[in-house]
């Protein structure tokens, strides 16, 4: 072989770098992610699709209305568009807690929409589709209506709600 | 402009229990202070409402009369009559889908924003058309 044939360093690195990034690209093509928002409510860590949520709102004045069930607290005036609250904490069974402490995650999923009351964010992470197993059959309590499966996150099991589920749960 | 041709609405202005209300004042046809006179047809805004349980006080109740369907008068306890203003349609927005339902069975029909605080219109036409047909049930 020539001199001039052996490849120099440089490319058989540059080589080896290539390969190793086209292997990565088959693998991101193969695990497909998702973005989550963990979040705090009551005593407990939740997640969401981050697809679900548009935007984290500080703590603001809700509006009360009369006549609403529990569940709604009133309304919120975002840049100018009225929206409706939930408070997450009535179907996850937890206890009642001062609204102007709380975040509200404006949650949006085809024709629902709705500020939903949270505690605190936690995170927003991508996790592997892969990684979501579904709802524990021993879940038990209010939440297992709102469930749609189970993550690992910071090395404990939390679980992803489902904003169509709970849209579903609004009895109109 | 709407379907009838408006394009403004003098709301008569009111709060109750610091909620602010509006009403269009063509249904307001007289306003008295209420000096605490029974009286079987007369009404008190917070339980026509759904305040909920919670103890209301009045700070200045006073009695609204409301020109009901059929030449019919309606009179209800207000608190605070606070103005009578004149407002453009396209200040008014719709409840929010999920909350819509529930405001409308009481006769609020939209909310308007004045002064950074929200207003909810109630319509005592619709309120008192919404109680028959919960009575007819």
């Amino acid at each position: 072989m020539s001199p001039s044939d052996e490849k120099l360093k440089s490319e058989r690195i540059l080589n080896e770098l290539k390969m190793r990034q086209r292997s990565k690209d088959i693998v991101d093509v193969e695990e497909e992610r998702v973005k989550v928002v963990t979040f705090m409510c009551g005593k407990n860590l939740f997640a969401f699709y981050g697809s679900d949520i548009r935007e984290i709102l500080p703590s603001c004045d809700i509006s009360w209305v009369p006549c609403l069930p529990d569940y709604f607290p009133g309304l919120i005036n975002v840049r100018g568009d009225i929206e409706s609250v939930i408070d997450l904490r009535h179907f996850l069974g937890e206890e009642k807690v001062h609204q102007s402490k709380q975040l509200i995650a404006m949650a949006v999923r085809g024709d629902f929409h709705s500020g939903i009351m949270i505690d605190s964010i936690e995170d927003v992470v991508d996790i592997p589709l892969s990684s979501i197993r579904p709802p524990l059959a021993t879940l038990h309590g209010a939440a297992r209506d709102l469930v749609i499966g189970e993550i690992e996150y910071g090395g404990e099991i939390i679980s992803l709600l489902d904003v169509g589920k709970l849209a579903a749960l609004i009895v109109l | 402009m709407s379907d009838t041709g408006d394009t403004h609405l003098d709301l008569f202005l009111f709060s109750v229990c610091g909620i602010h209300f509006g009403v269009d004042a063509e249904q307001v046809s007289e306003v008295n202070a209420y000096l605490g006179e029974p009286c079987e047809d007369l009404f008190w805004f917070h339980e026509e409402l759904g305040f909920g349980d919670e103890a209301i006080t009045y700070l200045s109740p006073t009695i609204a009369t409301i020109r009901a369907e059929g030449g019919q008068s309606y009179r209800v306890i207000i608190d605070v009559m606070e103005d009578i203003a004149e407002i453009g349609l396209y200040e008014i927005l719709p409840f929010p889908p999920l909350i819509e339902p529930f405001a409308l069975r009481k006769g609020m029909w939209g909310i308007m924003v004045r002064n950074n605080r929200l207003i909810l219109l109630v319509d005592f036409k619709l309120l008192l058309r919404e109680q028959s047909h919960v009575e007819d049930l």
